[in-house]
């Protein structure tokens, strides 16, 4: 009965782990399948509400999918060296996904922080996994890097593009 | 306040956690140190994870599942190697007994060798201090080789439980080490995980190489010594590979350690002495101009002072066994610590 209990249990989890994941946009190209071996890769993490994440500043290795929760992403505001203050960015629900520019840049370090709001459950996604993936099954850990790149090429244009409109204001503003 | 109050008690929670990983790796160091034949067969089932680990990534890659893809390398592996065993061990067999059977002469040889030099040194400084060297060499070779062909059925016996339980560990070390890692990692406080994480990735990387990078260097020296000692017809071929093969997995002694015994053989035969130190000499240069640079270049690097230190408390500990077990057993130390310090420098903000 226990046995019978605790199975269904973590297939329930594991299936809500694998439905989030097939939504994700890194990982939308896999089948089922394939999704299953990339969630062998993947670390299942807790936190308890008000618990960080991870923090502005330190390197970080890799990315995170909520599974369940809520996080605030948070950066340190101009005063926080004499204060403990940080400037809310913005607030992830499940599915959203964070820390991605990690998983590629070596000793790259965390431009916000996150704090988890509610009991929260992650799914962690790390460069030493992305190297075995890669390694032990190249065609699934390409289509994931594919993805990763699209992902990273959209952000960098979307900051480019927001460089642009401040050096108008700029000018405007000098004008 | 709130906020305040909760990450008070988070710290609590954490340490509570860092408290608990930590004595659970103490825990398992203080079962592998204590229990008999547990530690030696664990670093033969790493040294085996390492050597087979390329094999079973390459079949995976191939779309093997890994558990087939484990248990076909590791029937692969044990049938090449009983391969070898069985046609090498009748030569090692008739080798070992000729060498005991010669092994006064040898010694006796050995003996007035050093009684020679001993005189001409003595005539040079001209003193009247008595070295004495010669009987003290004398007495040492007489009680190692006698403990050495004393003790090998006994070590063999003993080395059995070894023997067996390293390729159990290594098994299931290969074939579950995803499992494993990750239930280890689950233990990790959420604080510790991503510094943690890449800690391990970082030194299994590094050990991995260190290993199949030193024991493809001693095979190709010992295949050297072997080919170049058969040709002349040198004897003991096998067994002087052998030797060569494993002293030369100990950085800079080794080499001079593993030549000396055929360079003795051949001085005390009075033949062949400059066709040896050629065989010898030229393994070495194959193994600087091209093994080192091109294998070992890029693995971790002791100072001397570091691995004269290791392989002491290595033959302190564990005797021969311990010699050899000690510079990859220093290097694992090295890695760890340069990967924490690094880490503690550059992870935290």
């Amino acid at each position: 009965m226990i046995n019978y209990l605790w199975e269904n249990l973590f297939k329930k989890r594991e299936d809500i782990a694998l439905k989030i994941l097939s939504g994700n946009i890194l990982f939308q190209d896999l089948n089922s399948s394939e999704l299953k071996i990339v969630s062998d890769f993947l670390h299942l993490r807790h936190y308890r509400p008000a618990e960080l994440i991870f923090r502005q500043n330190e390197i970080g290795v890799g990315m995170y999918i909520i599974l369940k929760g809520r996080v605030d992403i948070l950066i340190e505001s101009d005063e926080a060296s004499k204060t403990d203050n940080e400037d809310f960015i913005t607030r992830l629900e499940e599915g959203d996904f964070m820390g991605e520019l990690s998983l590629i840049e070596e000793n790259s370090r965390r431009t916000a922080s996150a704090r988890a709001i509610n009991e929260t459950t992650v799914l962690g996604f790390f460069q030493p996994d992305l190297k075995n993936l890669l390694q032990s099954h190249p065609e699934i850990g390409s289509r994931v890097l594919l993805r990763l790149s699209q992902v990273l090429g959209r952000r960098l244009s979307e900051t480019a593009t927001k460089i642009t409109e401040l050096k108008k204001q700029i000018k405007i503003i000098k004008a | 306040m709130n906020i305040l109050i909760q990450q008070i008690r988070l710290k609590k929670i954490e340490r509570l956690k860092l408290l608990i990983f930590l004595s659970i790796i103490i825990a398992g160091l203080v079962i592998l140190l204590t229990v008999e034949n547990m530690l030696l067969s664990f670093l033969l089932a790493f040294v085996l994870k390492y050597t087979l680990s390329p094999l079973i990534n390459y079949s995976e890659r191939q779309g093997v599942k890994r558990s087939h893809a484990t248990l076909l390398v590791f029937i692969l592996f044990f049938t090449i190697i009983s391969a070898v065993i069985y046609w090498a061990l009748p030569y090692i067999s008739v080798q070992l007994k000729a060498f005991h059977a010669e092994l006064p002469r040898y010694i006796e040889g050995t003996r007035s060798l050093i009684f020679d030099i001993e005189s001409k040194v003595e005539e040079i400084i001209n003193t009247s201090v008595e070295f004495n060297l010669s009987a003290q060499a004398e007495n040492l070779m007489l009680t190692w080789t006698k403990s050495v062909f004393e003790d090998l059925p006994n070590f063999l016996s003993k080395s059995l439980t070894t023997l067996l339980l390293a390729p159990f560990f290594a098994y299931f070390l290969l074939k579950d080490s995803q499992t494993i890692s990750k239930k280890l990692l689950d233990l990790v406080p959420n604080s510790f995980f991503e510094l943690v994480l890449s800690l391990q990735h970082q030194i299994n990387e590094q050990m991995g190489q260190f290993i199949r990078a030193r024991l493809l260097e001693a095979s190709i020296v010992g295949l050297i010594v072997w080919a170049g000692l058969s040709i002349i017809d040198f004897p003991y071929s096998h067994l002087l590979a052998l030797f060569a093969a494993l002293t030369n997995l100990i950085p800079y002694i080794g080499p001079i350690i593993g030549a000396i015994p055929a360079i003795i053989i051949a001085m005390i035969n009075g033949a062949g002495l400059l066709a040896v130190i050629g065989i010898y000499a030229f393994a070495q240069l194959i193994d600087m101009l091209f093994i080192i640079p091109l294998v070992v270049a890029k693995i971790v690097d002791l100072h001397p002072i570091t691995v004269v230190i290791s392989i002491i408390i290595g033959a302190q500990l564990m005797g021969v066994v311990g010699m050899l077990v000690s510079i990859p057993a220093a290097s694992m130390i090295k890695v760890t610590i340069q990967s924490v310090y690094h880490h503690l420098i550059n992870f935290r903000a």
